[in-house]
């Protein structure tokens, strides 16, 4: 073995494992909060991250395999991550009554309007599209 | 229960009984017992018992938290991998978007004048239909309690993932965009996690939908706070 291809295969090893994978994820998400405390902007670190992420991947300035791993691990159970926001109810047991039943009420039919609304909308301009086509 | 112990018990007690309510729905996929319900009641009944409060819970759990973040990050991915359906399909997108959240805030606030909820309330139950990290910070914003539409959230995505399978048996929608649609802009996390499982094309719609739609009411921010605050 030459002296120069450790080092290759070091990095391609680098490249597959998940941990660090999730680390340059982790990377792009700090300095995303940095640019965002400099800048002022009220967006989430998260997003300009997201956003840097998604501008070198069309750029071709990295590859998507260098990042699936870890993403996918994030995403497969991003559920967990919202727990804890969750239990943000110990403090509030005032919803435990019938203010949360009214609350409940307003968010159930909220959400009904909102989600019928958007899938009509999104089909409407799809079929009015495919007319168009023809 | 000591501070130091409580700093690793609580996350530690969320994944156990994430990854318990996980294998649970697994063995049986129906909407109550999705682990964004289940595991929040387990935990909850468990500091209720331990006379734990939000913030004894949270001093060492905020790391879970924080993942959002790298979470949000790692959202470039499937919105890269579907580049060609949304060069495709910009349009129906942002109609969406932008006739999904004009539905969210206009019922919220329409919703809670009807049931005379205090202000703060009101506010806080505005951004409801936007991803977690979106929605505590337009609520901030517009002077609404973050912790509160946190758990406004939560309902909303629980309470959507459920409803929108119903919705797709009402409804007459041939395409996977707005299936996608109805699921991300409706019930952000849950949902997209709900669309992955309707299909590939759905989850990274739902992921594209929920994303631009927190986008949206981040930069509408200043205009809500005009017309409703």
């Amino acid at each position: 073995m030459t002296a120069h291809r450790l080092p290759l295969r070091l990095r391609a090893l680098l490249r597959q494992s998940r941990l660090v994978q999730l680390a340059l994820i982790g990377g792009f998400w700090w300095l995303g909060t940095l640019v965002a405390g400099w800048s002022g902007l009220p967006v989430p670190g998260g997003v300009i991250g997201m956003i840097a992420v998604l501008v070198l991947l069309l750029a071709k300035g990295i590859r998507p395999g260098t990042i699936r791993r870890g993403a996918d691990l994030l995403l497969a159970d991003m559920l967990l991550f919202f727990v804890p926001a969750v239990m943000g109810l110990l403090d509030h047991r005032e919803f435990l009554g019938p203010l949360g039943l009214e609350l409940l009420g307003a968010i159930l039919l909220g959400t009904l309007l909102v989600m019928a609304g958007t899938a009509l909308a999104v089909e409407a301009v799809q079929r009015l599209q495919v007319r168009h086509e023809r | 229960m000591s501070a130091e112990f409580a700093l690793f018990f609580w996350p530690a007690a969320t994944i156990a009984a994430y990854l318990a309510c996980r294998a649970a729905y697994r063995r049986r996929a129906a909407w109550y017992l999705s682990p964004l319900l289940t595991a929040p009641v387990l935990l909850i009944a468990l500091a209720v018992g331990l006379h734990a409060s939000y913030g004894d819970y949270l001093a060492g759990s905020h790391v879970l938290m924080a993942m959002v973040g790298p979470l949000t990050v790692a959202f470039a991915l499937p919105i890269y991998d579907q580049r060609a359906v949304i060069r495709r399909n910009w349009l129906a997108l942002s109609v969406g978007v932008g006739v999904g959240s004009l539905i969210a805030i206009g019922s919220g606030y329409g919703l809670a004048r009807l049931l005379d909820f205090a202000p703060e309330l009101r506010q806080s139950l505005l951004p409801r239909s936007v991803t977690m990290p979106f929605a505590m910070n337009v609520s901030g914003h517009v002077g609404g309690i973050p912790e509160l539409t946190a758990v406004f959230v939560m309902i909303t995505g629980i309470a959507g993932a459920a409803m929108g399978d119903v919705l797709l048996k009402l409804l007459p929608l041939r395409s996977a965009m707005a299936r996608g649609a109805l699921f991300g802009m409706g019930a952000h996390g849950a949902g997209v996690a709900k669309a992955r499982e309707v299909g590939a094309e759905e989850g990274s719609v739902a992921g594209l939908v929920m994303i631009m739609a927190g986008l949206a009411n981040v930069a509408l921010g200043p205009l809500i706070i005009h017309l409703f605050a």
